[in-house]
This record gives structure tokens, sequence and C-alpha cells, in this order.
């Protein structure tokens, strides 16, 4: 090994202090973006040639695994070989947040590609980036929730999460009149009639916090904060170790056990690399605000399935929005503000 | 001796303070609040558009009290607009010539507000039917019925227009395109019914056995 490099524990005492440590309200896309260099930045950024390294040792186990032979193979099919060259690609890509565009694009590529070889069908996938003066916010009317679940159906069916284990990144709570936000007497998996006599109804997901503790305790900066506010997360890069799940204070994040299986008919093949595209098992998943749709100026799908209109989506920085005048003119609340997490997830009242 | 000590703990103190406080710098906010405040922009500089998704929707403008938005047109989603086309005759014509024959548009069942309050010649005009009229006998056309309902729904009305009461059709983005009172609430029964969640969790049941 090279002896320039440093071990991939050592810290770099030398180096000025951390300035940037509470993290919030930061402008750039994540956080931690333009932060001093942490453990993280030290390894990948200081030693490339660390990587390097690591890439021929795993390339040594990989081609022991047979995994290149086939790709160099002259008995088996073309297609075989683009197959492992896609995942031999795949493999060693980097974090999505350090890819430069083109890079974006030719993993957007293979990605759509290797779905095609796989089920014969064609996908269409973005790495669509944030808009310019454009931060998301959302409003939920608790007096006009009447309980449907229309918004978690199409939820579902948008953002193809597993239908075996019935992922679900909305929740709907049933609640008792007069006893308040209850969570822990709320029913969030109701089966009668509703809205129940006595009960009102609120719905949690994931908040998009303007000081997301999530980001801050990922141990891979799998996931950040985009420049529209968005929480997003790398599939490619997460590890599944589920800090961010344990961080987050609105039980906001959901974890493959088993790898999500939507049926090839109902696969949303509109996907966004950041969004709704297929995960694998072992890693992290939530709400997205429909970043397929909602970079494109569309409603997330939530709101555009909702029958009585509780739930209001838009940009925070456009002061002729209705999410801007329900802020302003409406009594509005977040569950647990005293946190500091600053989410982007108003409640309201009639 | 002594001053080495203060000259120390004055530059432990002065760093400190320098990587404590990060509010000083440009473009960081104490809440999202602010950072909405700072960071707001001019409509005229919005670049993005919902339009493509609104495409298919017929819409006439509403612009009342400073709001401006579009709403979905109503006259040719009505099924046998215009009335004129069957009602050729005045209503006196109309009524039944015997007990238990059936009434014209004997399938509505109004139920808003209480008898007492309401009938069909609340807002249908005995005159002009192929429009509504106000509580004070003025035309209304059946595109812009919101001014019938804000007679009574101010509140809602208020709501409406500024976007906390309603849906926004297609995307979040300008031109802003928002559901008219009738595309949600049947104006002869507004109410919103009981029904059946659309899904039920066995899976999650099961979890928390």
């Amino acid at each position: 090994m090279n002896n320039d490099n440093k071990k991939w524990y050592s810290l770099n005492l030398k180096k000025s202090p951390k300035v940037d440590s509470c993290g919030c309200g930061n402008d750039s896309g994540s956080c931690s973006g333009e932060k001093t260099k942490d453990g993280y930045d030290q390894v990948m950024n200081v030693s490339m040639g660390r990587r390097a390294a690591f890439k021929k040792i795993t390339a040594g186990f990989l081609i022991g695994a047979g995994a290149v032979s086939s790709s160099c193979s002259v008995v088996s099919g073309d297609e075989n070989k683009e197959k492992s060259g896609i995942e031999w690609e795949e493999y060693f890509k980097g974090n999505y947040k350090l890819m430069t565009d083109k890079e974006k694009e030719e993993t957007v590529n293979r990605l759509t590609r290797s779905y095609e070889l796989r089920t014969g069908e064609k996908i269409n996938m973005t790495s669509k980036d944030a808009e310019k003066d454009v931060l998301f916010g959302y409003a939920f009317n608790i007096s006009k929730c009447q309980g449907y679940m229309d918004c978690v159906n199409a939820c579902v069916e948008e953002n193809n999460q597993d239908r075996a284990t019935e992922m679900q990144y909305i929740r709907i709570h049933e609640m008792e009149d007069g006893k308040g936000f209850n969570f822990e007497e709320s029913d969030d998996n109701y089966y009668h009639e509703v809205p129940a006599e006595g009960h009102f109804y609120m719905g949690t997901q994931c908040f998009h916090c303007d000081n997301p503790p999530c980001v801050e305790v990922c141990p891979v900066q799998a996931t950040w904060k985009e420049k529209d506010g968005i929480v997003v997360i790398d599939y490619d890069w997460c590890v599944g170790c589920r800090y961010c799940m344990a961080a987050c204070p609105y039980d906001g994040r959901r974890f493959n056990w088993k790898t999500p299986e939507v049926p090839e008919q109902e696969v949303n093949k509109k996907q966004h690399y950041l969004g709704n595209r297929l995960r694998k098992k072992g890693v992290m998943e939530k709400c997205t605000f429909c970043i397929q749709r909602s970079r494109e100026g569309q409603n997330p799908a939530c709101v555009e399935a909702c029958p009585t209109g509780a739930r209001t989506f838009g940009n925070l920085l456009d002061p002729k929005s209705n999410i801007r005048w329900i802020l302003e003119n409406k009594k509005v609340f977040r569950l647990k503000e005293d946190l500091g997490t600053e989410p982007k997830f108003w409640y309201y009242m009639d | 001796m002594i001053q080495k000590i203060v000259v120390k703990t004055l530059i432990i103190v002065i760093g400190l303070f320098v990587i404590s406080c990060k509010h000083s710098h440009e473009n960081n906010y104490h809440t999202v609040t602010d950072k909405i405040e700072a960071k707001t922009v001019s409509p005229e500089n919005l670049t993005i558009t919902s339009k493509t998704f609104n495409e298919n929707i017929k819409t006439v403008k509403f612009a009342e009290d400073g709001y401006e938005f579009l709403i979905p047109e109503r006259k040719s989603q009505i099924t046998s607009y215009n009335c004129t086309e069957c009602h050729t005759q005045p209503i006196e014509k109309l009524k039944q010539n015997q007990v238990g024959e059936k009434a014209a548009h004997w399938n509505i069942k109004l139920a808003h507000a209480g008898v007492e309050i309401m009938n069909c010649a609340t807002c249908h005009s005995n005159g002009n039917m192929d429009n509504l009229h106000s509580l004070t006998n003025s035309e209304i056309d059946f595109n812009y019925s919101y001014k019938l309902c804000s007679q009574c729904h101010q509140k809602e009305f208020k709501d409406w227009k500024g976007g906390a009461h309603g849906k926004q059709l297609g995307g979040w983005a300008p031109p802003r395109l928002s559901n008219t009172c009738v595309n949600c609430h049947n104006p002869h029964k507004p109410a919103f019914e009981k029904r059946w969640p659309v899904r039920f969790n066995t899976q999650k049941v099961k979890e928390r056995q």
C-alpha cells in the first residue's frame, strides 16, 4: 500500500477546528457539503490512492468470486457481459453528492439499462437537480382529514413501495377528541367506517426538517438535505445501519428488511435516482415529497389523491403560494418544535 | 505567569465563541421561518410552471379581492346543460298534476342546511334557468357558482381564496388552478360521507402482535 495514505481511522488533529457545528439552516445542498472535512471526507477526499488500493483488493476478491470471469468469458452471451459490466461499474461508483453531472447521467443510464436487461421493460429515470428559488413545504389541515387513507394508497403506488411487507411512508393516526395529540393512545391502523364518532385524524410522514437529525448521524453521508429542502437518501450508498431511523423523532424513516417487490405491471416507470427507483434489501427509504413529481412542478401523489383538500404542498419562497398564505394567515404549528429540528411540515385547523 | 494564564483563558474563550457561534455566517438562519423570509423571491422571477399538468382542464379565471387564479370551467361538465334545452316552459307549468306523480329531478334530495332555510329556488332561477341567482336575485353564472356559496360560507370562502381550504390541481407551481366549491362538494348534499378507509395494513397487525 501507498505510504502517503493515512489509515482509515486516523484523526487529523492538526486541522482547524470545525466551525459549523450546529448545522442548522445551511444554504448548501447538504449541511456538510462545505464543512471542514470530517472523518468521512478525510478518507474519501484525501486518499483517492487508498480508494484505488481498496478497489484492487475488492477486485481481487471479485475475480476470485468469478464475477469478472463472466464478463471476460468467451462462452457467455453479450447480454451477460453487459450485465456484469454494469454491475461492476455500479459497484464502484461514488457517493451521489460527489458525482459530476456526467457521472449522474451515466449511473442513471446504467440503472435504466440494467432494469431493461432484467425485465425487458423500459423505465424513465432522471437525476433532475433542485430548481433555483424553491424551498418545499407542506401543510396539513387536521380539521379536514377524514381518515380515508387515499393518500397512503397513492403513495405506495407512486413510490414503488414493497407490497409484501406493506411498507407505507404515510401514517394516518386516529386520535380521540379531547385528548390532543396523544400518539400512544392513537391508532394508525384502524379499519372501520371513517370518520369515527368522537375522533379526528392527522397524518405523519417525513417532515423534511431544515435541521435534520437523521442527516447528522449518518456515518457514511448517504442521506442529506437538497437545495430545495428535500431530505434524500442515496440508496446505493446507504449501509443500512438505521442510525437515521433512531435519530428521527417523527418515525419518518423505513427500513427494507427484504428486497422490495412490486408486480411488474404496477411499477411506476417515472423514477428519480433519489426518489422512487426500486430499492434493494437492507437500505433506508422514506417520503421524498415525490421528488420525481415535485421537481417538475407537480404535486406529490398524496396531495393529488386527497379527496378532502387536507393536504397543501408548495414553494415556501413564493410569496403568492397557497402554503405561504396558510403560514401567514392560519394558526399553524409543527410537531416537537422544541427539538429545533425545524420540520417543513405544518399543521393547522379551520 | 498570571498574565500567561489570563491570555490563555482569553484565547480559549474567544476560540469557543468562534466555534459555537455560527449565526453570524451569511446564509445561516436561526429558524426556517427566518430563512423563508430572507430568501423569498418575487413571483415574477420564478421560472418553474405546472402548466403541462393542467392542460386538459378547461378553466375560467377567478379575480377578486386581489387574488387571481384559475378554477375549472363548470358548464361543460354538467350533464344536460343548457337547462333550457328541456325547460322550455316556465316552472309553473311543470308542477305535478296528481299526487304521487314523479317530479322532475325526483332523484335529487336536498341535504343542505334545513328545509326552512333552503330549497331548490334558493339557488336555481325560476326565470332564466341557465343561470343561478343570488339571495338578492341577481344572476350568477354556473361557472362562478362560488359566488352563491360564499353568501353564507364566508369563512370558507376566505380560506379558499387564500389557499387554506380546497384543493390545488395539477401542480404546486404557478399558475394556480384550484377546485371550485362544487368540484368537491355536491351542492345538493355538501357534507363528505362516511366510508371505509381504502386500506388496512395486515403486516402491521402481525408486527405488533
